[in-house]
């Protein structure tokens, strides 16, 4: 009995403790004015000369300012400075007026960004051997200042794409010099600044001192409740449509959804001996119920995609026909083809929870085309590494953030076999070439689609979700963050 | 003693050795990783050559052993920060949720099963084999999110996740508490049930001790063996990490900083951090075969034979 009374006595303890806990859960957020903003995967390196994943690019856009950036249409537009193309390989970039100037702890010592920096920043690519960008610089043969506010970029070849590439976040020359680490520590001129990075990234805004703190929260699930229960105030994006729809009838959220930019695809092996057929990569294209899937797995806006870059791009005026689902008619061009059905192929997808199901999906609607999906999930890096290795038959991936129509030539030129480049399907194709070399990009684009150099799937959709009190933040076509700079909380 | 200590270097080099050739044979290159497709063929050569992964593995193998003796662990890859500082950050949350999980997993299983020894047979027995049969089959990824939306969304008593509050720990130490307290309490139950007829629980009972003091200071002593050996084999998997619960709640333990590493195939941290979890598990190792000492004498005298 005294063993039974020691239970319980436990037992209440453990309760007491919980319910004591009650009132601390209130100070979980340590300031109430604070915008704390959930992301699947937290930024990995602020200096914007070694970023490469997403949501450091998203951050260093706010943190820092660059002499270039892109309009609605994605042509490049002035940003920190305008320019002028004197010749075909000499560039001239005059800095605005009224620019920002670099923030530092010491308010009296912030200065205005000058032409100094601008050259130090490009210059420092030269000597970032590790820098995953340096190659795009690498057709930069010298940088002149000719005064305070203006810098020459004179090429070693002509490259009329070349002012599109200045999208680097300029940093301050002196720290550059001192080899300030910016990758923990970042001093820029953006709309907003670093206070501290320990298990969150918090930020401020440099005009009105709003916090803004980005809290790394993996799992999808957990994400939903921590907005549900107020300990974060806005999400965006990587949510099954399922939570997304569940958020929906939430009267405590609100959900925003916006067209998407960034083209997923199914990848395919130009070497490999059954896809080089015309006929079989058609078949493909014709197994796929695209709208059903857009329908009832993905968010809405998603639509279908006919080219990488979408309908609003400025190169895209016209528009490219969609592939129908039709698998009578992917069968009979596989029997025309030669091929025996069923025909098998290996997809080869990550191992992330909605790449999965795409393929389940896919494998399931080709099946009455006779084509036989096997599917191989594997881990992020060896994913990658079989692709760019040329080590699959068909893969699924997406190109996120694609600005310029230089992808065509990168992702699909004869030159841009990996390592040079992201010809991942090692596709050969002289008329293509042809057309990329002459900047055609309406008969390129109509070569891809008919070609099928890969199957074009879907823009997917953007959706931001965020608390009712938030305002003035909406999702991009990109997906970027830029409405930090704008977001607001209000009391209700 | 010495012995123990020769194989404890002996394992711990057995893993270095292995870590390092897995995660040089598993697809993916750290400089391509580093430099992206675009870069040129001289940039990459450069690169290898500065990282040392041009040279033949013995020879990375050996430098890599070198700076380990002078507790260099280098760079992360990605992050460029020094391992030994996202290992400091890391490795202390760890251990706080393996001890407060254990402790837990201790304060409900042993009551538990003794309770359930006590009662063997009749409907309370019952009750607490149906519990931690319950328990042990809920896995982490199921757990974690019921207890968030009872005692998080609905309730609102605790946070959700992160590591921000006092009690954020609540949630994660319970996840991993309650499934080891399940285990627990079925090897304390059958541990006890085995001694308690023995004659010399009996002679005691006898001699008019309390029955709390018979449980306690004759029955569970002998009947601890089991229980320490499963305790010992479930802290070293907790200070490994646990990467789904670390995960689930965004607690940032070396588990979750393991897996990250591997996936970003940042090679010297995912060294360090098999190096660090193999150390843990061989010392928790040591630390539990002195606790057998401790609780049977009888151990020791098999070492002095």
């Amino acid at each position: 009995m005294k063993m039974f009374n020691v239970f319980t006595a436990f037992c209440c303890t453990v309760l007491l403790m919980a319910v004591s806990s009650c009132r601390q859960s209130e100070t979980t957020r340590p300031n109430n004015r604070e915008i704390i903003f959930a992301v699947s995967q937290a930024p990995l390196n602020l200096d914007p000369r070694y970023a490469t994943d997403a949501a450091s690019a998203r951050v260093n856009r706010l943190l820092y300012q660059s002499l270039v950036d892109f309009d609605a249409q994605s042509k490049p537009t002035a940003s920190l400075a305008s320019w002028q193309e004197i010749s075909p390989r000499l560039y001239s970039f005059t800095l605005n007026k009224n620019r920002a100037p670099f923030h530092c702890a010491d308010k009296s010592k912030w200065a205005l960004i000058s032409a100094y920096d601008v050259k130090a920043t490009y210059d420092s690519f030269a000597f970032l051997k590790d820098s995953p960008h340096a190659a795009e610089f690498d057709n930069i043969k010298n940088i002149r200042v000719k005064d305070d506010n203006t810098v020459q970029f004179e090429l070693k070849t002509a490259d009329s794409h070349f002012a599109a590439k200045l999208i680097i976040g300029i940093l301050p020359a002196a720290l550059i010099a001192q080899h300030h680490d910016f990758s923990h520590d970042p001093v820029g001129s953006g709309s907003l600044s670093l206070v501290s990075w320990q298990h969150q990234l918090s930020l401020v805004r440099e005009r009105d001192g709003q916090k803004i703190s980005l809290q790394e929260v993996k799992d999808p699930t957990v994400r939903v409740l921590k907005l549900l229960h107020g300990e974060v105030d806005l999400l965006q994006g990587e949510l099954p449509v399922e939570l997304v729809q569940y958020l929906q009838t939430k009267p405590e959220v609100i959900v925003k959804t916006n067209i998407g930019a960034n083209f997923s695809y199914l990848g395919l092996n130009m070497q490999d001996s059954v896809l080089k057929q015309l006929k079989v990569r058609q078949a493909l294209a014709y197994a796929i119920d695209r709208n059903v899937m857009m329908q009832k797995v993905m968010v809405a806006n998603t639509r279908a995609a006919g080219a990488i870059l979408p309908p609003e791009h400025y190169t895209n005026q016209y528009s490219l026909p969609i592939y129908p689902y039709k698998p009578a008619l992917a069968r009979q061009l596989l029997l025309e083809a030669g091929v025996k059905l069923p025909l098998k192929l290996v997809y080869k997808t990550s191992t992330d929870a909605q790449r999965v199901r795409f393929a389940t999906i896919m494998q399931a609607q080709m099946q009455p085309a006779g084509i036989q999906l096997e599917i191989r999930s594997l881990d992020w890096g060896t994913f990658f590494e079989d692709i760019k290795q040329g080590n699959f038959q068909l893969y699924g991936l997406t190109w996120v953030g694609i600005k310029t129509p230089e992808i065509y030539e990168k992702a699909l030129g004869s030159n841009s076999m990996p390592p040079k480049g992201f010809n991942r399907g090692r596709y050969l194709d002289a008329q293509l070439d042809q057309y990329l070399l002459n900047d055609n990009w309406q008969a390129a684009t109509a070569r891809i689609n008919s070609q099928l150099p890969y199957i074009p799937l879907w823009y997917e959709g953007q959706f931001a979700v965020m608390r009712k009190q938030i305002h003035h933040f909406s999702a991009k076509p990109d997906g970027n963050w830029d409405d930090l700079a704008t977001i607001s909380r209000y009391a209700h | 003693m010495i012995k123990r200590l020769i194989g404890l270097v002996t394992v711990v080099f057995g893993v270095l050795l292995v870590t390092f050739l897995l995660i040089h044979l598993v697809p993916g290159d750290p400089v391509e990783v580093m430099l992206g497709e675009s870069a040129s063929s001289a940039d990459r050569v450069v690169l290898r050559a500065e990282l040392g992964l041009n040279q033949p593995m013995i020879i990375q193998f050996g430098h890599y052993l070198q700076r380990l003796a002078h507790a260099d662990f280098g760079l992360s890859i990605h992050s460029k920060t020094p391992i030994i500082e996202l290992v400091k950050t890391r490795y202390p949350a760890t251990l706080k949720l393996a001890f407060v999980s254990l402790l837990i997993g201790l304060g409900v299983g042993l009551p538990m099963g003794i309770f359930a020894a006590l009662k063997a047979g009749k409907w309370q027995d019952l009750m607490v084999s149906l519990v931690s049969v319950r328990l042990s089959a809920m896995p982490a990824f199921w757990l974690g999110p019921m207890l968030m939306l009872i005692f998080a969304v609905w309730l609102g008593w605790l946070p959700v996740s992160g590591m921000e509050a006092n009690t954020s720990i609540v949630l994660p130490a319970l996840t991993l508490g309650l499934g080891l307290s399940a285990i627990l309490t079925r090897m304390t139950r059958t541990s006890l049930l085995e001694v308690l007829n023995d004659d010399y629980i009996r002679t005691a009972r006898a001699k008019g001790l309390s029955e709390s003091h018979v449980i306690i200071h004759h029955a569970l002593r002998a009947a601890l063996l089991p229980i320490i050996t499963i305790v010992g084999l479930q802290m070293g998997s907790l200070l490994a990490g646990t990467v789904i619960t670390e995960t689930i709640f965004s607690w940032d333990g070396i588990g979750r900083l393991l897996v990250e590493s591997i996936e970003k195939r940042d090679y010297p941290v995912t060294q360090a951090c098999v190096l660090l979890v193999a150390l843990s598990y061989v010392l928790v190792n040591l630390f539990t075969d002195m606790l057998y000492q401790l609780a049977d004498p009888r151990v020791k005298l098999v070492y002095a034979v």
